[in-house]
């Protein structure tokens, strides 16, 4: 039976989605025309800019997909201790810019770096092979979380069958987990093959003259304000993260079928564990290093030369309004926070909770925002709302963000609220139970914790990103993350790792809180069969 | 149209080309229980849904007590109904399950808990009241649904298939406990099964239906001496017979045909 309330806000998510998503993108390409498309086609350096783009796509996402691999292996298939500890530090670069993880590179390996310095290195960082390793730091967390997660909730009745029958170890890994893992693998792939080759932080931090088509692309705009070249080089973007998605979407139907899985349970294993154990050590110690010089830099008074404590680089960064900035990102961030799980929230509840064309309509276009990458994003809105009152507000930032990082706390409730029993509105209908006073007293009780990670998701993404914002921003509505190239071009590299250390610190805090009160709410909640809810339906999906 | 409790007549359903009822015509009897047995896919929730106003029927009427209620709100036609997986409110507690609606419904705050508290005896769950559902059996779940549906004094309550989650000995038990509480509200039951024992054990009446139509609507023993065609013959009373028989060697009973049934 049909009710108006819930068609109008269909009708109104609907008109949002269209306005900022749909209409800028169909701008920019709008965009393009023939002269520019030549001479950017023509132009020698292209062929060598794309080339470029695929060989450190290419090769980062081996690199970071195998090591995410042997890690999350180690972690869900061994028993060894410190499991959270090594899960928490291995996605600690989740929370800064990759800009930043350029920065440690070059503090630690480039012309003057430390570690060059002291070791007498032969050779600099600088080009292909930084780029490589800077994508991988910024690119293996996310694999490794989703990966974990699919590994974490592998059935293990096929292996105790497997057992039973005295099927080899090797055949196992063959005939069973290599099978359940290679469609998760896929996406995972294409996911970190997207985000490594739309990321413009790294290789404009650290290519050199090696230049990558993001980065080209932001010399287009930022340097030269050519918007026609730019929106040929943004579509071009948008072919690899487009082609992700329509492979993840044919491949949808193999979701988590049944969330009441027997978890597997490791054996003891000493030589194993040893292994894992030393393999989460390295890697962890080197996520930590750059981390590490950023404290260093910043809280030394002058390095190498003098090495005594000295808040001189904190000062300096306030005084460059660094305060300003951050206030700008904190501001920017808690919105789109609030905005973004508002308007996730309601878009799943109607696509998750009623049926129909519409409600189809606005779960494709949901997680349709997943493709965009954050560059394209950011010009298309530049191309869009350029003249309208939105532009160089820090409203416009706030948008741009919450469609960037739309796609993946929207699935994390959308799944929520599939797990819920899908008769409450039927029953509430019979008994003069309003929809509204269902989702409020029902649905949204039942999923605060989700409400949490989506908030914290929100805010950690909105207060590290570099893409989106940076042809958006003005003097006056700058974010933090920017400052980092700003202060480098500038010199002031100990400034930069400043930066980069507050927004982790920030981020942390709030991932922190976040943790906290998950778990508090999951205590709360009875204990109860029905929602072996998925313990942590964290950051499965990445935005780009 | 007098007499009946509910009266449907030419019922027609199609979703895109698919016709999932096909002219169904049917009647109530006040007090009856009435079950509807069939196949999965054959159209039951459907009927249900109509029934109760969740779905729109492409033609047809639905009468109750002489009054058309075919384009009434669910909540205006004075029935219930009761899900197979239970659907009830897991953050709340079990009394709060059953008062909510009462207090939505402009029940006075003592009124209703008092209202809730006496349905929860009468389901044998009051020492549960200040749980979560989520701690209790499925059969108690589900007697909580029925707690929650007959609060608001239904003359009508629709079952879809409520004891399919639930294990045999729980069905037994709930079964008689149905039958005993239709006695003490005189409620009108209709309920969906795929179980043809469990139709045969508790209903007046039996409506078996196959693919979007009625294949016979009559009681237990007429159906058994008169099965209306093949497919009531196989579907339903072979089945039966199985049962028995493979009951009765158990027992040791010797074998008396059809009558075990009554
Ligand atoms: N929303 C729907 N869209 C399309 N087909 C449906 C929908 N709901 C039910 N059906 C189809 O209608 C038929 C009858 O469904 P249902 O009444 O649920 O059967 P039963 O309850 O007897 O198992 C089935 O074939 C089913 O596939
Ligand atoms: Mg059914």
């Amino acid at each position: 039976m049909k009710r108006k309330g819930s068609t109008s806000v269909k009708l109104l998510l609907a008109a949002i989605f269209i306005t900022c998503v749909v209409f800028p993108l169909i701008q920019m390409f709008l965009n393009i025309d023939k002269e520019g498309f030549l001479s950017i086609v023509n132009n020698e350096r292209f062929g060598t800019v794309v080339g470029n783009s695929l060989k450190v796509a290419l090769v980062s996402t081996v690199i970071s997909v195998a090591l995410a691999l042997a890690l999350s292996f180690s972690i869900t298939r061994s028993r060894i201790r410190g499991k959270g500890i090594f899960r928490t530090i291995l996605t600690l670069p989740m929370l800064i810019p990759s800009i930043s993880h350029g920065m440690g590179l070059i503090i630690l390996f480039g012309a003057n770096g430390i570690l060059t310095k002291q070791l007498n290195l032969p050779f600099h960082i600088y080009g292909f092979g930084g780029i490589v390793i800077g994508s991988v730091m910024y690119s293996f967390p996310a694999a490794f979380l989703m990966l974990t997660d699919v590994l974490n909730y592998e059935d293990r009745s096929p292996y105790e069958a497997a057992e039973v029958l005295g099927v080899s170890k090797w055949r196992q890994f063959l005939d069973i987990s290599l099978p359940y893992l290679s469609r998760p693998l896929i996406s995972v792939v294409f996911s970190v093959f997207t985000l490594v080759i739309t990321d413009y932080g790294v290789p404009l931090m650290i290519g050199g003259n090696y230049t990558t088509l993001p980065v080209m692309m932001y010399q287009e705009i930022v340097g030269l304000l050519d918007f026609g070249k730019g929106s040929v080089i943004g579509s071009m973007l948008l072919v690899p993260a487009v082609v992700a998605f329509v492979i993840d979407l044919l491949k949808k139907d193999t979701g988590r079928t049944s969330f009441v899985t027997k978890r597997l349970r490791p054996r003891k294993n000493g030589l194993r564990d040893g292994l894992c154990y030393t393999l989460c050590s390295i890697a962890g110690i080197v996520v930590i290093i750059p981390i590490f010089t950023f404290v260093l830099l910043t809280f030394v008074k002058r390095y190498p030369l003098d090495m005594s404590l000295s808040f001189d680089h904190v000062f300096k960064t306030f005084n460059m309004k660094g305060s300003t900035y951050l206030i700008n990102s904190l501001i920017v961030s808690v919105a789109v926070a609030l905005v973004g799980t508002a308007v996730a929230y309601l878009t799943a509840y109607c696509t998750a909770r009623m049926n129909g064309p519409m409600s189809r309509f606005l779960h494709l276009i949901s997680i349709t925002t997943m493709a965009i990458p954050g560059l394209v994003l950011g010009l298309s809105f530049v191309l869009f709302f350029k003249g309208s009152w939105l532009y160089g507000t820090l409203a416009i930032l706030v948008l741009a963000n919450t469609v960037h990082f739309f796609a993946s706390p929207y699935l994390m409730i959308y799944n929520s609220f599939n797990i819920i029993n899908k008769n409450l509105e039927d029953v509430g209908a019979t008994m003069n139970i309003s929809r509204p006073r269902i989702l409020l007293d029902v649905l949204i009780p039942q999923t605060k914790d989700t409400l949490v990670e989506m908030l914290a998701y929100f805010f950690v993404n909105s207060m590290m990103t570099i893409s989106a914002v940076s042809f958006l921003a003005n003097v006056s509505t700058k974010q933090l993350s920017l400052m980092i190239t700003q202060f480098e071009a500038n010199r002031l590299m100990e400034c930069s790792a400043f930066v980069s250390l507050m927004i982790l610190g920030v981020n942390l805090v709030v991932k922190g809180l976040a943790h906290i009160l998950k778990k508090q709410l999951r205590k709360k909640k009875a204990v109860n069969l029905q929602n072996l809810e998925v313990e942590n339906n964290e950051t499965v999906q990445v935005g780009i | 149209m007098t007499n009946h409790k509910l009266v449907v007549r030419d019922l027609s359903v199609t979703m895109g080309k698919k016709q999932i009822l096909n002219h169904v015509n049917f009647e109530v009897e006040d007090g009856e229980f009435l079950s509807i047995l069939g196949p999965s896919g054959c159209g039951k929730t459907t009927i249900l849904r109509i029934l109760i106003g969740l779905l729109a029927p492409k033609t047809g009427t639905v009468h109750k007590d002489g009054v058309d209620i075919t384009k009434a709100s669910p909540s205006q036609r004075g029935m219930g109904i009761v899900f197979q997986n239970y659907a009830l409110f897991e953050n709340m507690t079990v009394l709060r399950n059953v008062e909510y609606a009462l207090r939505l419904n402009k029940e006075t705050k003592r009124q209703a808990r008092q209202i809730a508290m006496e349905m929860l005896r009468h389901v044998g769950l009051e020492e549960h009241a200040n749980k979560k559902p989520g701690k209790l059996s499925g059969g108690q779940q589900q007697r909580v649904a029925i707690a929650r549906t007959l609060a608001l004094h239904p003359d009508i309550i629709l079952f879809d298939e409520p004891m399919s989650a639930l294990d045999v000995d729980t069905r037994m038990t709930l079964r008689q406990e149905l039958k005993d509480l239709q006695k003490t509200f005189k409620t009108t039951m209709i309920y969906i099964t795929h179980d043809q024992e469990e139709a045969f054990a508790m209903s007046d009446r039996i409506m078996v239906m196959d693919e979007g139509v009625i294949v016979q609507i009559d009681t237990p023993e007429n159906i058994i001496r008169n099965p209306a065609d093949d497919y009531v013959r196989d579907f339903v009373i072979r089945n039966i017979q199985l049962k028995i028989d493979s009951l009765s060697r158990f027992a040791a009973v010797p074998e008396e045909g059809t009558g075990a049934v009554e």
